[in-house]
């Protein structure tokens, strides 16, 4: 509770007739100088619930107190008011430019200098309350923000453990080797990265990238449910057989599509439309739902130039391993597919990194 | 001598002062505190020692403590003198000190005799 009061004048009759004002509604304290001023401040500065400064003072004045209780952040958590004889208005502006809360001029009446201060009091009284009130609460939702955050850190495991889990499945059934999930989920990162930089459009973030890249090695997962004799196929396939190879990617969407309530929506929907849409071509000539342009969302974009890519450089059963400048220019030309011209950009600015993470 | 007759000796308005200190035995402490105020003698011995700074500080004091007490001739040459010193400059000050010396030995000459009547 600040219930002192701090009355600083040169004059003893003047402080005492200050003090007989105040002195039934408040404790008062009494300084005859700046220097003695500063002095009660620092020891009461939590009690004081104001100061009645004078200006003209000895040794040091009302002027340097408020420059030093301006210093060391006592303005507008103690409310002073100037008592003073001093007639120009220049002065009175300049205290209140030095952040006064009034101005008094002698010859002053008791009641209104006491309803004055009372007002002033009460006014900052409530104010440090309030603000009392809501740094407290400002730590319990600190608090409690750093609990969500724990438990939403906690629910993103859970998301990318339920993503490493089905991309095991996938190795496990050794549709595709380790290697090549790992190697999409790279280059989709390098592709995703500098394609955030350079089109802020997107409203891509590192975090949403991170969710695609652990999506991204779900992509094929619809090839568990393809029989071996067609998907290892060493011959040619017939077009029965190629259409349904192309049906895992309706499969596996169907699937991620049923795995409900486990797993973050964002997640699951990220999950499916790389797995439904990363045969889709910017042209509107792949499949299954012959997509065009932006309108194939730009996960499945990103993770079907990083597929290809891999798929390009390496040994297939139906066919060999391309270099990767090979790979890099049979996308550039058009021979795999039109892809996005903006990710083909990206794909330029990025070969090297491409190349580096092959060599590694 | 009423404080009302006392007030109107020394230049002030009684029913001012009343109005703002609301009460007569207060009025009363502070006049005869007063007596005791060190503001005069303070600037007194400033000029003497020709030292600007304190005189200004002690003419500004007393006249402080003058216009809340309604002493008005004190008030007045005093105020008058506070603000020849606010330069700190020497020119002239002799002759409002002169007044303030004059008015003062008035004021509390007037006070002296009040309070002799009024302890009686």
């Amino acid at each position: 509770m600040r219930n002192k009061i701090l009355i600083v004048d040169d004059s003893e009759l003047n402080r005492e007739t200050l003090a007989e004002i105040l002195e039934d509604d408040f404790s008062v304290m009494e300084a005859e100088n700046g220097i003695e001023a500063l002095a009660l401040l620092d020891k009461h500065q939590k009690e004081l619930g104001a100061v009645l400064l004078d200006l003209v003072m000895p040794d040091m004045d009302g002027f340097a107190v408020l420059e030093a209780m301006k210093e060391k952040g006592y303005m507008g958590k103690i409310p002073v008011l100037i008592i003073s004889g001093e007639k120009s208005l220049k002065t009175e502006k300049k205290c209140f430019k030095a952040g006064v809360s009034d101005f008094i001029r002698k010859p002053f009446d008791n009641k209104l200098v006491s309803n004055r201060v009372k007002n002033i009091y009460n006014l900052f009284e409530y104010q440090n309350t309030l603000e009392e009130k809501v740094t407290k609460q400002t730590e319990a939702l600190q608090k409690q923000y750093k609990l969500l955050q724990i438990q939403a850190d906690r629910l993103n495991k859970v998301n990318d453990n339920i993503l490493n889990i089905l991309g095991t499945i996938v190795e496990y059934r050794n549709l595709e080797n380790a290697d090549h999930i790992r190697r999409v989920k790279e280059f989709t990162r390098i592709l995703a990265l500098e394609f955030m930089k350079i089109h802020p459009e997107y409203k891509l973030t590192e975090k949403k990238i991170e969710m695609i890249v652990a999506a991204s090695a779900l992509h094929d997962i619809g090839k568990i449910a393809i029989p071996d004799s067609i998907l290892l196929k060493p011959a040619k396939l017939t077009a029965e057989e190629y259409e349904c190879i192309k049906s895992h990617t309706t499969k596996g969407s169907d699937m991620l599509n049923n795995i409900k309530g486990i797993w973050d929506e964002e997640y699951r929907n990220t999950a499916y439309d790389i797995c439904r849409h990363h045969h889709e071509r910017y042209d509107g000539s792949g499949y299954p739902d012959g997509l065009v342009g932006e309108d194939i969302p730009i996960s499945a974009q990103l993770v079907s130039v990083a597929e290809v890519y891999d798929a390009l450089i390496s040994e297939k059963v139906y066919k060999g391993a391309h270099t990767p400048d090979e790979a890099f220019h049979m996308i550039m030309t058009g021979e795999c597919g039109v892809f996005s011209p903006r990710i083909l950009e990206i794909l330029r600015t990025v070969k090297d990194q491409f190349e580096a993470c092959i060599r590694s | 001598m009423t404080i009302q007759e006392c007030y109107d000796i020394i230049g002030g308005d009684y029913e001012d002062v009343f109005e703002r200190l609301c009460k007569e035995e207060r009025i009363k402490k502070y006049m005869f505190k007063f007596l005791n105020d060190p503001s005069f003698e303070m600037l007194c011995t400033s000029l003497n020692e020709e030292n600007l700074e304190g005189a200004f500080c002690a003419a500004h004091t007393l006249k402080g403590i003058c216009q809340n007490l309604g002493f008005g001739n004190l008030y007045e040459s005093s105020d008058r003198l506070a603000e020849k010193l606010r330069t700190r400059k020497k020119q002239n000050v002799t002759e409002f000190m002169r007044q303030v010396e004059e008015d003062y030995g008035m004021t509390v000459s007037v006070i002296k005799q009040f309070q002799a009547q009024n302890t009686i």
